[in-house]
Formats: structure tokens, sequence, C-alpha cells
């Protein structure tokens, strides 16, 4: 049914609030290793898309397909189980934990974690140990290393955007949905998040599908652009194809 | 102040400090550690004492074959005549008061998640405000537990100890007993993998989801623990007193409760106990001294909850986040790559 090199499909999605159809019918594929865009004017459905992937609502119509597996009607917790994790516009990272108590929160299924055995230390001791010689590991290898035992306040807004990806790292990721990353940075900074995207995408062959309002920055790095308007897919094809495209560019200058 | 007791004085305050320490350390682990916001805690208080009072009660008034209920007269002299024949069966009643009292309540905190999951958390206060009311007005109605009278002559576990400063100061052993155990338990709880959950639930409920933690069986997990273990704190109050009704159950106790864990420092143990600490002293010290004082213009008992209330204020604006403000979550990898760090920061 579905390929073997397609990651993420969505398959006739619509999601109607009441009389409003904020999604109509949007098909998308991420193929294995990719990085996909999702471009399209405030309210055209972008965030409700990714909100129906991730479990937060329940489409309307249509399904949800994850490595082969239907996941919609599953809940945010399941289908962050199943290798898919999300970052938000505004990072929600753990504001009273450490940078690396953030990281560590974030594997499932730890010992430690189950009520009856969080009292008994040697219980799950050996487990905390090696995830946090991972979770250290992590940091450095992306150059967070000076900053493990920082409160997340005192960090910089590209620095909460990159731990909010990395900590999925640290578990069984697969495939990233990222909302804006590069919103409220500079456009350097952007720029070294996307390259840290491209560099996930070679080192551990995550596939991602990324919201993006700064085009100048997201064009550089995409593999391939869906651009929705008023909940429908009003064009897609590569970075190139998209920009030239005259109802694009129509829907974004509002012509 | 002719006539004051200082060790009776002593005693009655270690009494009441650990028994609202184990109410304030499990308020603790709901509004500090994991944000429930609960302004309920009264109700699971209020179930303990019920469970004690209506078990032993009852137990004893069937096993000497007295057909009385305990509430009438009848029933309370029986009681008077038969609690304290047998001291294994005293205790034995206190035993069976705890185990009940822990499941019991605890259940009825597991239950609620239902109702308080459903609703957003702004609401799930009022939620459990009104259960900690409507539980009231039922035990003030309900006869079996004694009505708006409530039930007496509940069996003192060490009654057979006929001296009551031997009786009472070993009770005070006893419940402060249960505290250190709660306090122990408490804190290895929250220093674990599962106290970081705690912590990150109560900072970021969706994105705690969007981990893949499933964030109501949490919030249930630790509201069965917790109501468990404020139906402890009622059972050992129960008892204590001899005589409970609905009348101590108001929704001010709650909000007493919330003043402890404002004073120590939320999600802190320890903060909760020092909370607790204070504000039972103020309590005690109004009750024990205002008899001594004879008839006065203006009765130290009026300036209760406002002494209470200026020093909540004091606090909040000197140390923000209480006597003892929140730590770190400490498992010992934790401890040891921070001892390392700062080692390295040395030596550079």
């Amino acid at each position: 049914m579905i390929g073997t090199n397609i990651t993420l499909e969505v398959k006739e999605v619509a999601k109607y609030f009441g009389g409003v159809r904020a999604l109509d019918g949007v098909s998308i594929k991420v193929p294995n290793k990719g990085i996909v865009g999702l471009i399209g004017p405030n309210g055209s459905g972008k965030t409700t898309l990714f909100n129906v992937i991730t479990g937060f609502y329940l489409p309307t119509k249509g399904e949800v397909w994850f490595k082969g597996e239907r996941i919609d009607g599953l809940n945010p917790n399941e289908v962050f189980l199943k290798g898919l994790v999300r970052t938000f516009q505004i990072p929600r990272l753990f504001k009273s934990l450490t940078v690396l108590e953030n990281v560590l929160v974030t594997p499932p299924r730890q010992i430690g974690e189950k009520v009856l055995y969080s009292p008994i230390t040697s219980k799950w001791v050996n487990q905390e140990e090696s995830l946090v010689e991972k979770a250290v590991n992590l940091l450095h290898r992306f150059g967070l290393g000076n900053f493990i035992h920082s409160r997340i306040s005192e960090l910089s807004a590209a620095h909460i955007k990159m731990i909010e990806t990395l900590r999925g790292l640290i578990t069984n990721a697969y495939m990233y949905l990222l909302d804006e990353p590069a919103a409220g940075v500079a456009y350097n900074t952007a720029r070294e998040l996307f390259t840290m995207v491209k560099r996930l995408r070679d080192e551990e062959g995550l596939a991602f599908l990324i919201i993006e309002h700064r085009l100048e920055v997201l064009m550089d790095f995409v593999d391939y652009v869906y651009v929705l308007h008023n909940g429908k897919l009003l064009a897609e094809g590569t970075p190139r194809e998209v920009m030239n495209n005259p109802k694009v560019i129509q829907a974004y200058l509002g012509g | 102040m002719i006539g004051f007791n200082v060790l009776g004085f002593l005693i009655s305050w270690a009494t009441f400090l650990g028994i609202y320490s184990i109410l304030s350390i499990s308020l603790n682990l709901e509004v500090g550690f994991t944000g429930i916001v609960n302004f309920g805690k009264v109700a699971f208080y209020a179930i303990g004492a019920y469970i004690a009072a209506t078990v032993s009660t009852y137990t004893i008034l069937m096993l000497y074959n007295i057909r009385a209920a305990p509430y009438t007269t009848e029933g309370i002299i029986a009681l008077g005549k038969y609690e304290y024949l047998n001291p294994f069966l005293d205790a034995g009643l206190f035993l069976l008061a705890i185990v009940l009292g822990f499941a019991i309540s605890g259940i009825v905190g597991y239950l609620l998640t239902y109702p308080v999951l459903r609703v957003g958390p702004e609401f799930v206060g009022m939620t459990l405000l009104a259960f900690g009311e409507l539980l009231r007005i039922f035990f003030q109605n309900y006869q079996p537990a004694g009505g708006s009278k409530g039930l007496m002559s509940i069996p003192h576990p060490l009654g057979w100890l006929r001296t009551p400063l031997i009786k009472d100061g070993l009770y005070t052993l006893i419940v402060l007993g249960f505290l250190v155990l709660i306090y122990l338990y408490s804190q290895k709880l929250v220093n674990s993998p599962f106290g970081r959950l705690l912590k990150a639930v109560r900072d970021d409920e969706v994105a705690a989801l969007c981990l893949g933690k499933h964030v109501p069986r949490v919030k249930a997990t630790i509201l069965f623990i917790s109501s468990g273990f404020a139906g402890i704190a009622g059972v050992l109050m129960a008892f204590y007193l001899s005589a409970i009704n609905p009348n101590m159950f108001m929704a001010v106790v709650t909000f007493n409760i919330w003043g402890m864990v404002i004073l120590g420092g939320m999600a802190n143990n320890l903060g909760a106990i020092v909370g607790a600490a204070i504000l039972t002293f103020i309590d005690r010290a109004l009750t024990f001294v205002t008899p001594n004082l004879g008839i006065t213009i203006i009765t130290p008992d009026y300036i209760r909850w406002m002494s209470i209330g200026l020093l909540i204020t004091l606090v909040l604006l000197f140390w923000p986040r209480g006597m003892v403000p929140e730590k770190p979550v400490e498992t010992p990898p934790l401890k040891l790559i921070k001892k390392r760090g700062d080692r390295n920061e040395h030596n550079a």
C-alpha cells in the first residue's frame, strides 16, 4: 500500500471545525531522509495539519500513515512513541529543568519513571547512568556542552530551538515535524539551524517536514515543497518550481 | 501565664505538626511537583477520619454485641465501657483504619481524575473544591456517620495506658513515625526519573504529551498517592481527637494546608514540613494561651487568620519561592556529573 521509501503519507485529510474547513482534502508525502517544506499564508492550515498528524486532532476525513502504519486516531504520546517528534512554533521546553534534564525526560520506558520502582534507586540507577552519558555526549556533539547545567531561562532563542529538536535524538526519533524553526532568530542563526537539520538527515537518516515562513532560508535546504492555501494544496514541487509558480506568488502577495 | 503546661503543649504541637506535615507533603506532591491545583484536599483528610471513626466504633459495638449505633447515648456509654478492654483489638483497629484510610482515600482520588482531567487546568481546583464541600454536606446528613454531631468515643489505640501524658506522648511518636516514613518515601519519589517527569508535566503538559508521556496516568498516580497520604493523616487525627464532626472539614482546612506549602516552599518536601511547623505552632500556641489570659478586649483567636495572612504576605515579599526553595532533581548519576563539573571549574 505504501512504498517502502515513504516515511509519512497524508491521504486526503480533511478537518472541519463546524463550518470552517481548516483542511480540505490534503495529501502529502515525505520520503525517507527527505527534507520537505510546508508553506502557505497565515491561516492556510499548516499547523492544523501538524496537529492532525501528531494526534492532537482527529481528522474529519482521510488517513495518516507513518512507516507503513496508520496513525490517525492515536494519542499524541503514542504518535511520539512511533518515532515522530514534533517541535512548536513557540518552543515548549520544561522551564524549571536544566538542559540536561530536558533531554533526560525524553526517553520512553524509563524504569525510574514507573512509580513503583522510582523509590528503589538500585532498580533504575544503571539505566539512568547510561542515559546521562548518552545525553551529555549528544549535547557535546552539537556544541551545547557548556550549557548542560543551565536552566532554560538562561539560554538564547536559537539554543532553545536546538534543544527542542535535539532532545528527540536520545530516543528512537525517525522523523521530525518542525513548526517554524527559524521564526524569531537572526538570519545567520536560522541558517545554522537548517544546517543542523541537514546534518541530522545525513548522520542520523531522519526525515523532516518543516513549516517555515522564511522562504529565503527554507528554499536553500529543502528537497520538495508543498504550498497550502485555505486548507487545500495550491502547489507542490521543487523549491525552484514552487517559487516560480504564479499561483503561489499570488497567494503570498494577495494579488 | 499560670498553669501553662509546657510538656503538654509540646506533645500537642508535635502531634499536629506530624499530621499537618503529612497533609502539606501530600498537597505539595500535587501542587508543587505536578501542578495539580487541589482545592479539595480536605475531602481526602475527611474520608480518612470518617473511616477511622466508623470502622473502630462499629466494630467494637458489634464484637461486644451491643445493639446500638455509636452516635446514640447508649452507644457512647457502651463504647466508654468496652473500648479499652483489649489493647490488641484497639491496636488492630488502628492498623486496619490506616490501611483502609490510605486505600479508600487513594482510590477516591484516583477516580476523581476522571472528571478532573476532562476540565481545563483552571477548573480542576473548583471541581475538587466542590467535591470537598459536597462530601462535608453528605456527612452532615448521613446518620450512620453521626450526622451533624459526628462520632465520639473513637477508641484510642493506646487507650489502655491510663496516664494521659504517656498515652499522648507515645501516640505523638507514632504520628512522627508515619511522618518520617512518608517524608522519606516522598524524597525518594521526587529525586528519581519519576520526579523529573512530574516536574515536566507541571512545566508543560502539552510538551510532555508530545514526548510520549502518558500525562493523565501520571496525574492519576500522583492523586492516588497523595490522597492516600491525606487519608492516613485523617485517620491519625480521628484517633488523636477521639471525636470528629463535619465542621472539622470545612474548605478552610484546605487553604490552611495551602498556606503551609506556600510558606515552606513549593516543590520541596522539607519546606512543606517547615510551613506546617510554623502554622501549627501559631494554632497551638493560641489555643494554649487564650484560656490563660482570662477576659481580654480582643480574643487572640481573632488574630489567628490575620497573622497567617500577614506571614504569607511577608514571606512572599522577601522569599518569593518560600522559606525552603525548590531544589533540582538529584538522581545519583546527576549528582556525580555535577560534582565533576564543579571540580573542573575549580581547576580551570
